[in-house]
C-alpha cells in the first residue's frame, strides 16, 4: 500500500517534471537543423534539385488532404426519423449492387455535392515547418482554401517561399509565410499541418500540443513523418541519403524519428475521447510511379489526419 | 463619316501595335538586366499591360479545340481563363459548317477511333453532325506487289469524319456554353507575333504573347496546338525529330458508280505509296493517296478529274508497271480520256481473266475490290507533303505540346489526328489532376505526367506507321516474298488480327 501511494506519487512528480520541461521547451529546434534548411533555401524550388522527392511527395499530401476533407464532407443533412423511413441510403458498396448506369449517376452526384459543399467552405491553414512553401503554395491555390500561414524558423527558407509565392498571381493575399515558432501562434485554425517536420525537432510532444490548440472545433491535424524502425534508416538515411543522394545528407536523424502509435497514444492519453483518427497510412516512395500508400502504418513513412471533437 | 471613323479607328489601333512591338523590342534588354519590375514599368506607359491568362491555345483545329471546349467541360478547369488564338477564320468559314453544310464532302477527312469519338461524344458532349459520319465495318488491305491480303473486320471499326465536322461541332459545343465572358476568349484571323519570357532568364516565368491584333498575354501554361511548324514548339526549344517522306498526301472526294453493300476502307500499297479508298455516306467515298515524289503527285492534280477517277480504279487492280505506263502517257499527253478508259477497261479483264475471275461475277468482285469510282467533285484535290517527325518531350516549364506540333506520320494508319485527340484527353486529366492537388498548371512538375503517358503510346504508333512505309516502299521480289509471308500469315491468325484492329481503334477502353 505504501509502496503504491509512493509509486503513485513520483508518476506525479515525474508528469509535472513534465509539464514544466514543456513550459520551457520552446516548439523549436537545434540549430543545426535551421542551418541545414538555410543551406537548402536557394534550391528549394527546383522541382529537381535537392528538394525534388519533398515536391514529389507533396502530390502524395495533397492527395491524402483531398481525399479527408471530401470524405469529412456532410453530403446530406442529418437525417430525422421520419425521413430515414422512406429514404434508401445505400451501402458504401453501392457499385457492387446497381447497373452500370446507376453506380455511375450515384458516384457522379456524390462527386458533384461533395464539390459544390467544398467550394463554400473557406477554411484557414496553418502550415507548421512551411520550409520553401511547397505545401502552402499547393494548399493555397485550392479553391476551399481562404488562408495558409507558413512558419518556419530558418529565415532564408522564408524568403525563398515569399518571393516565389508572388510570382504566382492566384496566391497574392491566399498565403503569408514568418518566421515564427508555434508557440508564438495566435489564433485558430480550421486545418493544421506537420508535414515531414516532427522529425527535426527536439520535442514532438510540445508541437501536438501546440498545434491541437490552435486548431478550431472539426478542425483536421495533418501529420506526416517516419518511424523510428531499421526500414526507416533504410531508407531515408543509408539508401535516400547516403547511397543514392537524392535527399541532402544530414536531412536526417534516426534518434529523432517518431513512431505512429506513440502519436495516437499521445492522443489516448491527453485527449481521451476528444479526438477521431480519419486516417493512417504508411506511405513509400517508388521509382518512376512517386510516393504510393500503403497500409503498414508501423514501418518507414507514415501519414495521418486527426480531427478535433 | 463612317468611313473615315472606321479608318480613324484602324490608324490609332495599328499605330499602337507598332508601339507596342517596338516598346517590347526595347524591353527586352532591359527585362535581362532587372527581371519582371523593369519589363511592367517599361510596358505601362503605352498601355500594354499584358492581360492575365491561365491557358493560352496557338492553334484552333480539332486538338486546340478540343482541348479549349475540354478545359470548359471539366468541373475542375472551367474556372480557369483561356484564350486561343487561330490564323484563320474559324467563326464565320468554320463555324457556319455546322448550320450551313454544304451538299457535297469536304477533301479532309479522318478515320476517327471509337476512342476519340467517345472522349468527344461523351465526356466533352460534342454533337456531332452524325448525318455526315459514315462508321465502317473492317479494312481490307492489299499488296500492290503480290497476292498479300488483310481482311481485318469488326462492326463499327473505325469512322470516316470531315476535320470541318469535328471543329465546327466543338465551336458550337462552345457556343452553346454557358460560362463568364472572358473566361474563354476564342480570337481568330489572329496570328502570334512574338513570345518571350517574362523574364527571359528565367524559364519558369509566364511567357508573353505578343498578338497581331495589339493584344499583349501573360499566360500560366502555353499549349502549342499549332501544327507541324509549330511556333511554340520553336520557342519553347523542345527538339522535332523526323525525316520527310519526299511523298505527298492527295486527297479527294469521290463519288460511286453505286452504293457499296459492305462498307470498309480499302487500302493497296503501290510501291510508289499507300491507296486508300475510304466510304463517306451514301454513294460518296474519300480518298488519300501517297504518290511518291513531286512529278507524280503534281501530275495526279493536273490531270482531268474523269481521267483521275479512272486512275483510282485502275489503281486497285492493275500492277505497277501498267500504272506507269498510264502515268507516262498522261505525261506526255499522248492519251486521251476515252482511250485511257478503254485500255485500263481492257487491262483490269485481263488481269481477271489471269486469275480466273469471272467478271460478271460481281459477288466475288465487290468482296475483292472496292466500288467503282464514278466521279471525282470539283475542286476536292489536293496535295500535301508526308512526314514523320516526334518531339524529344512535350512539355517544358509553361509550356505544352499537342497534336502536330509534338508528332506528325504517315497517313497510312489513320492515327495522326486521334493522336492528337489522345493527347489532348491526357492533358485534360493531368491538368484536372494538378488542379486537386494545387499545383501550378504550368509547372513542370504539373505536366510531366502528360508527356510520360503520351510518349510512348505515340512513339507505338509512329514507328509502325514509320516501318510499315519504308517496308512497302519497295518493289524488291525478296522483300516482297517476306512481306506477302507475313501478311497472309496474319490473315489467317485471329489473335494477332485482334491485336492490329485493337491498335488501329485505339486500344482498349470501356465504353463506361
Amino acid at each position: 500500500m505504501l509502496q503504491r501511494t509512493q509509486f503513485l506519487k513520483r508518476i506525479l512528480t515525474l508528469n509535472r517534471l513534465n509539464r514544466i520541461q514543456l513550459r520551457c521547451s520552446s516548439t523549436g529546434t537545434t540549430s543545426d537543423e535551421v542551418s541545414h534548411f538555410e543551406s537548402l533555401a536557394s534550391t528549394w524550388w527546383d522541382v529537381n534539385g535537392s528538394q525534388a522527392i519533398l515536391h514529389r511527395m507533396n502530390l502524395a499530401r495533397l492527395d491524402f488532404v483531398q481525399r479527408i476533407i471530401r470524405n469529412s464532407i456532410a453530403l446530406n443533412e442529418e437525417p430525422t426519423k421520419a425521413s430515414q423511413d422512406d429514404v434508401y441510403i445505400p451501402g458504401y458498396n453501392y457499385k457492387a449492387f446497381f447497373p452500370k448506369e446507376v453506380s455511375n449517376a450515384v458516384s457522379q452526384d456524390i462527386r458533384m455535392t461533395a464539390s459544390s459543399k467544398l467550394q463554400k467552405m473557406k477554411l484557414n491553414v496553418l502550415d507548421v515547418g512551411c520550409g520553401g512553401g511547397i505545401l502552402s503554395e499547393s494548399m493555397g491555390r485550392l479553391p476551399f482554401i481562404k488562408h495558409v500561414t507558413g512558419i518556419d524558423l530558418a529565415p532564408d527558407c522564408i524568403t525563398v517561399a515569399k518571393s516565389h509565392a508572388r510570382s504566382d498571381p492566384l496566391l497574392q493575399g491566399k498565403v503569408s509565410y514568418h518566421v515564427k515558432s508555434l508557440e508564438n501562434v495566435k489564433g485558430k485554425f480550421d486545418i493544421v499541418t506537420c508535414f515531414e517536420m516532427l522529425e527535426h525537432v527536439d520535442h514532438p510532444e510540445a508541437i501536438l500540443n501546440h498545434a491541437w490548440k490552435r486548431l478550431n472545433k472539426e478542425g483536421i491535424l495533418f501529420i506526416s513523418t517516419i518511424n523510428k524502425d531499421l526500414v526507416s534508416w533504410f531508407t531515408t538515411i543509408f539508401v535516400a541519403e547516403n547511397i543514392l543522394g537524392i535527399v541532402p545528407r544530414g536531412t536526417h536523424h534516426l534518434s529523432k524519428y517518431v513512431n505512429s502509435k506513440d502519436i495516437v497514444q499521445w492522443f489516448q492519453k491527453n485527449e481521451g475521447s476528444k479526438y477521431e483518427l480519419l486516417d493512417l497510412k504508411g506511405t513509400m516512395f517508388i521509382p518512376i510511379k512517386g510516393w504510393v500508400e500503403h497500409d503498414c502504418p508501423n514501418v518507414g513513412n507514415y501519414i495521418m489526419a486527426i480531427r478535433k471533437e | 463619316m463612317f468611313t473615315a471613323a472606321r479608318l480613324g479607328l484602324r490608324v490609332n489601333s495599328s499605330s499602337s501595335s507598332v508601339i507596342i512591338r517596338r516598346s517590347l523590342a526595347a524591353t527586352v534588354k532591359a527585362t535581362t538586366l532587372a527581371g519582371e519590375e523593369a519589363y511592367e514599368a517599361a510596358i505601362k506607359p503605352t498601355r500594354a499591360i499584358p492581360k492575365l491568362t491561365d491557358v493560352l491555345i496557338v492553334g484552333g483545329g480539332p486538338a486546340g479545340l478540343t482541348l479549349a471546349a475540354g478545359i470548359k467541360t471539366s468541373p475542375e478547369l472551367s474556372n480557369l481563363s483561356t484564350v486561343l488564338v487561330d490564323a484563320g477564320d474559324l467563326q464565320n468559314k468554320v463555324g457556319s459548317f455546322y448550320h450551313k453544310p454544304p451538299e457535297w464532302y469536304t477533301n479532309r477527312v479522318v478515320s476517327l477511333t471509337p476512342k476519340s469519338l467517345h472522349f468527344l461524344e461523351d465526356r466533352i458532349g460534342v454533337k456531332l453532325m452524325n448525318e455526315r459520319i459514315q462508321p465502317y465495318d473492317g479494312l481490307y488491305i492489299t499488296d500492290g506487289c503480290s497476292n498479300g491480303t488483310l481482311d481485318l473486320e469488326k462492326d463499327s471499326m473505325l469512322y470516316m469524319v470531315e476535320i470541318l465536322n469535328i471543329q465546327s461541332s466543338l465551336l458550337n459545343k462552345i457556343s452553346q456554353m454557358s460560362f463568364a465572358r472572358e473566361s474563354l476568349n476564342i480570337l481568330d484571323k489572329v496570328k502570334v507575333e512574338s513570345i518571350e519570357y517574362t523574364n527571359p532568364t528565367d524559364p519558369t516565368s509566364w511567357p508573353i504573347v505578343t498578338l497581331s491584333n495589339g493584344e499583349v498575354y501573360k499566360t500560366r501554361l502555353l499549349v502549342g496546338a499549332d501544327g507541324f511548324n509549330s511556333p511554340v514548339r520553336k520557342f519553347s526549344n523542345l527538339y522535332s525529330r523526323g525525316w520527310a517522306y519526299n511523298t505527298y498526301g492527295l486527297v479527294a472526294t469521290m463519288k460511286l458508280k453505286y452504293q457499296p453493300f459492305k462498307i470498309r476502307g480499302w487500302q493497296r500499297f503501290l510501291p510508289t505509296g499507300p491507296i486508300a479508298h475510304l466510304p463517306l455516306p451514301g454513294d460518296n467515298a474519300t480518298l488519300v493517296w501517297s504518290t511518291g515524289g513531286e512529278s507524280l503527285s503534281k501530275l495526279l492534280l493536273s490531270i482531268k478529274p474523269e481521267q483521275f477517277a479512272i486512275l483510282v480504279n485502275a489503281a486497285f487492280v492493275l500492277d505497277d508497271i501498267d500504272m506507269q505506263y498510264y502515268y507516262k502517257k498522261l505525261h506526255d499527253n499522248a492519251i486521251t480520256t476515252e482511250e485511257l478508259q478503254k485500255d485500263v477497261d481492257c487491262r483490269i479483264e485481263q488481269v481477271f481473266e489471269s486469275k480466273g475471275i469471272d467478271k460478271m461475277d460481281d459477288t466475288f468482285i465487290d468482296e475483292h475490290y472496292p466500288p467503282i469510282v464514278s466521279e471525282i467533285i470539283d475542286n476536292t484535290r489536293a496535295r500535301f507533303p508526308l512526314r514523320y517527325s516526334h518531339a524529344d518531350k512535350y512539355v517544358t516549364d509553361r509550356i505544352a505540346l499537342v497534336g502536330d506540333a509534338a508528332h506528325t506520320t504517315h497517313p497510312l494508319a489513320g492515327q495522326g489526328l486521334n493522336m492528337g485527340q489522345g493527347d489532348v484527353e491526357s492533358l485534360v486529366n493531368t491538368l484536372e489532376k494538378a488542379t486537386l492537388r494545387g499545383l501550378d498548371i504550368g509547372s513542370l512538375l504539373a505536366l510531366e505526367p502528360f508527356w510520360a503517358e503520351r510518349y510512348p503510346f505515340n512513339n507505338v504508333r509512329l514507328g509502325m506507321a514509320d516501318k510499315l512505309h519504308k517496308l512497302y516502299h519497295t518493289s524488291w521480289s525478296p522483300i516482297v516474298g517476306l512481306r506477302t509471308l507475313g501478311i497472309n500469315l496474319t490473315n489467317k491468325f485471329d489473335p494477332v488480327k485482334d491485336g492490329i484492329i485493337d491498335t488501329l481503334a485505339g486500344g482498349q477502353f470501356n465504353a463506361d
